[in-house]
């Protein structure tokens, strides 16, 4: 039995090879060979379902629509429609710009609804023995009415958020998610479909459709980059295929090699460089440093994932024009909103959309998860307004 | 040695409330009254404190310093200590994991594995600080790193999950009413208490401690007692990792990092010398009792976190100061 299971093993690892090295023609370096669902074409906000993936089966939003509930519920939670209540914050760890953005954003909605405190819990450390602790206590003093939460990690989490659940306690998360069956619903700050088309779109709007661009990405494995390039090349492919892809390099999360990485593409594609994309919080303000000190600041687009506080001073002096992220602020907004409206029984499973307030009508993918919406894109206008 | 010189009052024919005195006021009557005194304030703030549910959950998130804190009694009564206890713990959680996940053994296979690389981590300390003479903070500070680095090497910074059903047992259930791991936790300190008071083994702790030159020179086997004692010490983060990884349902390689000092602390507080040659396990038990419900009770009364730091610190330098000062006391009566 065991020898069978083995050879079956080698087997599927073998075929996953062959699917690599095929899927390598297909795809560019760096992405992964999961399915992908590129959004619509277009420069609109507009979230649309796209009208089919590249692969066309599952994982795309146009599927997830149709996928069943599989949160959890809250074991005989009190009916507090309309009542007060309290809820705790537990994000990764307190005292970094991030998690106070989300968390101004939950106090931005307990303002507004009138009837939700949110109070701060948390531990000083992103480490899941004291989340777990923390959450732990937090049930035991029994003056809450739920929990909102980002899991340092998905699975060690979760026997403690079932526990809050079994005690009838709401259970939200945001920004890291927890195993589905361990709370109700999940605020998802921003899909990988979306990230590539936020990515893509702002190239294209700096240099046009047939701009040249090299990638610098942590490594050709690391699920979250793989994920992304996986989806702007479908997304390229389809909406923008004048598009000229350069070479993907790897930096790992190293602020120098990025750099030096950066600086490779420059100094070997020249005048056809036109623009470099950082898929890592690292890799972008790096390349943007590289940019800026080949003076190349302008002929060189750089478009990337980070944070605001690391691009302020490149995007102040124009060299960069669109940093891609998603608005903390609005993630905590969302996740308030979202307990409310589970709490006064206006948002149950099987329901496909929520009202959050200001960012008006959130829809319901994956099952249980809620979309935030499209990635935030932080520019000249915006990017003095946040501090993370 | 708090309980010998009681047994030596009593063969003096002192009166019984004499002895009642000499219990309350040893050092660790002292810290169980303060711990008493604790519980009766922080109950009283909050109903919720005081409930069973509470306390048994308690029982189950201090039960795996608890195991850690027993052999650094002993380890600590010979004037050594072992820092690598939490990346023991971490390297047996990723052994449970990879055993059972990477290799594809049975899941008892692997709970076996943890528990024997724990204990050989703990064999490997005790080895080089017996035969080639390292100071116990050197060689466990520098397999604090190494064990550490060890279990990320073998996970690849990835984690295990998906174990069955029963695993869960030992970690979340109960067992005849009680928190599963708490019943491990009562096993162990009634055999530590026995090894420690009245076994050669135990005596030869407090010998090494008091002096381990004469200890050396009066026959007794040092160098197996420390090596014995490390040993154990490796097994029981082997144990506290097992318990970890079942109640976590899932292995990260970053696991029980830190709680080498919760063990020491524990200790410490419990009036354990530093120096060695004095301590007592019912000391180490209040001690790991009173950090943990003073940590959940300053936390269900609404102190955050930081404060609660700041306050159980407090807690441990008055304790210790008081006890200090009334041991004095009597000592010069």
């Amino acid at each position: 039995m065991r020898k069978f299971l083995m050879t079956f093993i080698v087997m599927l690892m073998m075929a996953a090879l062959t699917v690599t090295v095929t899927a390598q023609d297909e795809r560019w370096d760096g992405a992964d060979d999961l399915d992908v669902a590129p959004l619509q074409c277009g420069m609109g906000d507009e979230m649309d379902e796209s009208d089919e993936g590249m692969d066309g089966d599952d994982e795309g939003m146009d599927e997830d629509m149709g996928m069943e509930y599989d949160g959890g519920s809250a074991m005989g939670a009190p009916d507090m429609m309309g009542e007060d209540i309290v809820l705790v914050d537990v994000p990764k760890l307190i005292g970094i710009g991030y998690f106070d953005a989300t968390y101004l954003g939950m106090q931005q909605a307990a303002e507004e609804l009138g009837n939700v405190t949110v109070i701060q819990g948390g531990t000083t450390e992103a480490n899941i023995d004291d989340q777990v602790a923390d959450i732990a206590n937090y049930i035991a003093g029994g003056e809450i009415d739920g929990i909102l939460f980002a899991a340092n990690d998905p699975v060690a989490i979760s026997p403690v958020l079932e526990d809050a659940l079994s005690q009838g306690l709401h259970v939200i998360g945001y920004d890291a998610n927890s195993t589905p069956g361990a709370r109700e619903w999940f605020v998802n700050q921003a899909e990988f479909n979306g990230i590539a088309k936020g990515m893509i779109d702002s190239l294209v709007a700096e240099k046009g459709e047939d701009a040249s661009f090299g990638i610098v990405t942590s490594t050709f494995t690391t699920p979250n980059q793989a994920r992304w390039i996986a989806e702007m090349w479908a997304y390229a492919s389809d909406c923008y295929p004048e598009l000229e892809w350069l070479e993907t390099l790897e930096a790992q999360e190293d602020a120098v090699l990025s750099f030096n990485q950066a600086n490779s593409l420059i100094n070997k594609y020249g005048e056809d460089l036109d623009g470099i994309f950082g898929m890592t919080s690292v890799a972008t303000p790096s390349s943007a440093d590289a940019v800026t000190q080949a003076g190349l600041c302008g002929e060189v687009a750089v478009v990337g994932l980070a944070t605001p506080n690391a691009m302020k001073p490149y995007v102040d002096d124009g060299c960069v024009q669109s940093v891609v992220l998603w608005n903390p602020i609005d993630l905590g907004y969302a996740a308030v909103y979202v307990a409310r409206a589970v709490v006064d029984g206006e948002f149950a499973p099987g329901d496909t959309t929520v009202e959050a307030g200001r960012l008006g009508t959130l829809t319901v993918v994956n099952g249980s998860e809620v979309l935030l919406g499209p990635p935030f894109i932080f520019n000249a206008e915006n990017i003095n307004d946040f501090d993370f | 040695m708090a309980t010998m010189e009681k047994s030596k009052m009593i063969g003096d024919g002192k009166s019984p409330s004499q002895i009642l005195k000499d219990i309350a006021l040893s050092q660790e009557g002292i810290l169980f009254i303060i711990l008493v005194l604790t519980i009766m304030i922080l109950s009283r703030s909050n109903e919720n404190f005081l409930t069973t549910r509470n306390l048994f959950n308690q029982g189950r998130l201090m039960a795996e310093v608890g195991l850690m804190a027993l052999p650094m009694t002993f380890i600590i009564i010979t004037g050594g200590i072992d820092l690598s206890v939490g990346s023991i713990l971490g390297l047996s959680a990723i052994l449970v994991g990879y055993t059972w996940s990477n290799l594809g053994m049975p899941l008892e296979v692997a709970i076996v594995m943890a528990l024997l690389g724990g204990s050989l981590a703990g064999f490997i300390n005790g080895l080089i600080i017996v035969r080639i003479n390292v100071p116990p903070l050197i060689m466990t500070l520098a397999t604090l790193a190494f064990y550490r680095g060890l279990a990320q090497g073998i996970s690849e910074a990835r984690s295990v999950t998906g174990y069955p059903e029963w695993f869960f047992g030992l970690g979340q259930g109960t067992f005849l009413g009680f928190p599963s791991q708490l019943w491990l936790l009562i096993i162990a300190i009634i055999i530590s208490i026995t090894v420690l008071q009245r076994t050669t083994l135990g005596r030869t702790l407090y010998a090494i401690g008091n002096n381990a030159v004469g200890a050396r020179f009066s026959g007794l086997p040092v160098d197996r007692t420390l090596l014995i004692i490390y040993t154990f010490s490796g097994f029981m983060a082997g144990l506290s990792g097992v318990i970890f990884v079942s109640r976590f349902t899932t292995t990260r390689s970053d696991m029980g990092n830190g709680l080498e000092l919760d063990a020491i602390a524990a200790v410490v507080l419990g009036g354990t010398s530093i120096f060695g040659g004095k301590g007592s396990i019912i000391g180490t038990i209040i001690g790991v009792v009173m950090v943990q419900l003073l940590r959940n009770g300053l936390a269900i009364n609404g102190v955050t976190n930081d404060a609660t730091i700041v306050v159980i610190g407090s807690v441990l330098i008055v304790a210790i100061l008081v006890n200090n000062q009334i041991q004095r006391l009597r000592q010069s009566e």
